[in-house]
């Protein structure tokens, strides 16, 4: 029987219930899993280039990570539906910024220093915007949890809070993260308002060493992409994961954070 | 990011299949519950079209519509550049995902004189189940459950072995004969009466307390293991559970009321009401308890309201037995479909009542404190003159319990040697 290690960060309690629940489901497959759970994702890209894991299941910053590190080798196998077109919005206070421009001058609330979606992808284009972050912009970064980058939302909530009480003009926050606040209520009404849209870029994969048999790892995906949602036992899984279904890789949404890292000079600090 | 053009980018004779004008309003704001119920009433793959002069929509819509399973397709202008239109498709894929449709415009008939339990059989709610799914959990029938939901871990799934004719009637009159312990029985007129009558009446009260306390646990122990589809009869049986409450604190306070208090309880009592307990079958539990037990009752609350030394005592057994009757009603009623469906499962009954005249095999007579304190009521007292009036009352009480036993039992269609049998193996504790 073969099995495949896979890596996940515990960056919430329901990571447990997520993947005793695919391992379940792939109990009985051609190619089985378990799992192991990682404190950062530091340690699980440094697992998966030891070989300790065969699979990890990654943050984009994680991904490019593991990318540097294996000079480009390194496999992906997957990813979820809203991993493609991610994007940040900045959300200010009801009535007024109108554009990004008009942060010009003013405060921007940033998430954790290694959350894409919240510190490090808005800056990246508000620079190419022609605002320079730090500059143009005076920045007030919440970097809680750092490690996770920025899965816990905890740094979220944090900058928008400061938007709130007014510590702050502006709050960088992920659009699913922001939906995520807005249906689950937790935004008051008539007092947030999001103004500006980045491009879309890529959010999470599973990534594989270079190693990794071909046919072992074709016949784990094959078995992932068969879950589904019409099933209540896959939907209550996928539904934890915040998917709906499990998709082909598509890298090209990948390239602006590469750009993003060399330009802040992330890789330097690996 | 979808942006804004200068009118829409569909032609005008691409009519969506819904649209809704959201104004200034924000998701967050309350557009997205309207976004909610504009989607649920057009079918997966229409397109609802939604008009906005909030600048944050273009932001905010389209991560709403994937994380809700939908589809944000288009969008544009309308044309005056004040409002964006955007055209939203319904997904396949929502977050909750149901099978079915309810219903809707049915509207129950003549509703002149009250809306009766028995008139509520309309559409989906009115379709009880012959097989019970145990996934529908506790939603009321009718109701449309999400698929996946966990199955509940009901053991009486089965409409033939919960179910009575009538029961919903029965659930109506119970409701409508509720009273009231505390304030319906005119306890400032009870009469002092002598020391060997009011000792009598006391030891009675806690024999039939304690009994009553058989009849409110057993329907109890099963409400939870029968399926809620099964809805009458969960509703029946809690009015059966809320009588025999009310019937504890009345025996229990005419005891106390007197100064009398409350008195003897025996090993033999307490076994057969434990061995009632214990039954793990509804039907087989509901033929001991209402039909054989709850049946012996109407004649022992009879005697006790004939022999009655003071008119509470005898108002409290009246509206016991009242009660007592409904609950008789609804056990043969039960017993007659249990039956009806496949008449060899007379022989389970009969055995169920075998098996718990053996658990009571060294009980061959009643106890005699309670034989005692009947003869006694039923003489007036223990003068010499009036003893032998009070004994041939009690021979009477036993031998009217056994034929109507055996005439309920016939009634039910068992035949008359069975029916003896049944009859003479049932406890001599009554219930």
């Amino acid at each position: 029987m073969t099995e495949l290690m896979i890596g996940a960060v515990a960056y919430d309690p329901k990571v447990v219930p997520i993947w005793e629940g695919i391992r379940e489901y792939f109990r009985g497959a051609p190619v089985e899993m378990d799992f192991v759970l990682f404190s950062n994702y530091e340690a699980q890209v440094s697992a998966l280039l030891a070989g300790r894991i065969d699979v990890a299941w990654n943050t984009n910053l994680a991904y490019v990570r593991t990318h540097h590190a294996t000079g480009g080798a390194c496999r992906v196998l997957a990813m979820r539906d809203t991993d493609v077109g991610f994007r940040t919005l900045l959300v200010g206070r009801v009535g007024e910024l109108a554009r990004a421009e008009d942060l010009r001058g003013k405060t921007l609330a940033l998430g954790s220093a290694d959350s894409a979606q919240a510190a490090i992808m808005p800056v990246h284009y508000l620079h190419v915007e022609g605002l320079l972050p730090g500059e143009d912009i005076e920045l007030l970064r919440f970097d809680a949890d750092v490690g996770k980058h920025g899965d816990t939302g905890t740094s979220e909530r944090d900058a928008l809070a400061a938007v709130l009480d007014g510590r702050a003009d502006a709050a960088a926050v992920g659009a699913a993260s922001w939906d995520i606040l807005v249906r689950g209520g937790e935004v008051p009404p008539s007092t947030l308002a999001p103004l500006w849209t980045s491009p879309a870029y890529a959010h999470c994969n599973l990534t594989a060493m270079p190693t990794l048999d071909q046919e072992t790892s074709e016949g784990w995906v094959t078995h992932l992409r068969a879950m589904d949602w019409a099933d209540p036992a896959h939907r209550r899984i996928l539904e934890l994961e915040g998917l709906r279904e499990w998709i082909e890789p598509q890298l090209d949404g990948y390239r602006d954070l590469f750009d993003a890292v060399e330009e802040q000079g992330l890789a330097a600090r690996w | 990011m979808v942006t804004a053009s200068a009118g829409p980018p569909w032609s005008e004779d691409d009519e969506p299949a819904g649209r809704y004008d959201g104004d200034t309003l924000g998701l967050a704001d309350g557009l997205m519950f309207a976004l909610d119920v504009c989607l649920s009433e057009i079918e997966p793959g229409q397109i609802l079209e939604l008009t906005s002069a909030n600048p944050a929509m273009v932001h905010e819509l389209p991560a709403w519509c994937g994380g809700t399973g939908n589809e944000l397709v288009a969008s544009g202008s309308d044309g005056e550049g004040r409002r964006t239109l955007f055209r939203i498709r319904r997904g396949n894929r929502a977050a909750l995902m149901f099978a079915d449709q309810p219903d809707w415009g049915l509207v129950a008939p003549d509703r002149h004189d009250g809306f009766g339990t028995t008139e509520w059989l309309i559409g989906r709610a009115g379709e009880i189940p012959a097989h019970a799914d145990p996934s529908t959990g506790f939603s009321p029938r009718g109701a449309v459950v999400e698929t996946g939901a966990p199955p509940f871990p009901y053991t009486e799934t089965e409409r033939d072995h919960v179910w009575a004719q009538s029961v919903a009637s029965l659930y109506d009159q119970a409701v409508g004969s509720q009273w009231n312990a505390s304030t319906d029985i005119a306890w400032d007129s009870l009469p002092a009466v002598s020391v060997h009558l009011e000792r009598a009446v006391c030891q009675i009260m806690t024999h039939l307390a304690e009994n009553e306390y058989a009849a409110l646990y057993v329907p109890a122990k099963f409400i939870p293991r029968i399926h809620p589809h099964f809805t009458e009869v969960v509703l029946f049986l809690s009015t059966q559970v809320v009588d025999e409450a009310r019937h504890i604190e009345a025996f229990t306070k005419r005891a106390l009321a007197g100064g009398g208090g409350l008195r003897y309880s025996t090993a033999l009592t307490q076994a057969s009401l434990q061995s009632l307990l214990q039954q793990e079958d509804f039907s087989q539990a509901s033929f001991l308890l209402s039909v054989l037990g709850e049946g012996a009752f109407l004649d022992y609350l009879s005697f006790v309201e004939r022999y009655a030394p003071d008119p509470v005592t005898a108002d409290i057994a009246r509206r016991a037995r009242v009660d007592e009757a409904r609950h008789v009603a609804f056990g043969v009623e039960h017993a007659r479909h249990f039956l009806a469906s496949d008449p060899d499962r007379a022989e389970t009954l009969r055995q169920s009542v075998v098996r718990r005249a053996s658990f009571l095999a060294d009980a061959s007579a009643g106890s005699p404190h309670i034989e005692e304190a009947l003869v006694v009521l039923g003489a007036g007292g223990i003068g010499p003159g009036s003893l032998g009036e009070g004994v041939r009352a009690v021979r009477d009480l036993h031998r009217t319990m056994h034929r109507r036993r055996l005439g309920r039992l016939e009634q039910l269609g068992f035949g008359a040697e069975v029916a003896e049998e049944i009859s003479a193996l049932h406890t001599p504790n009554f219930m």
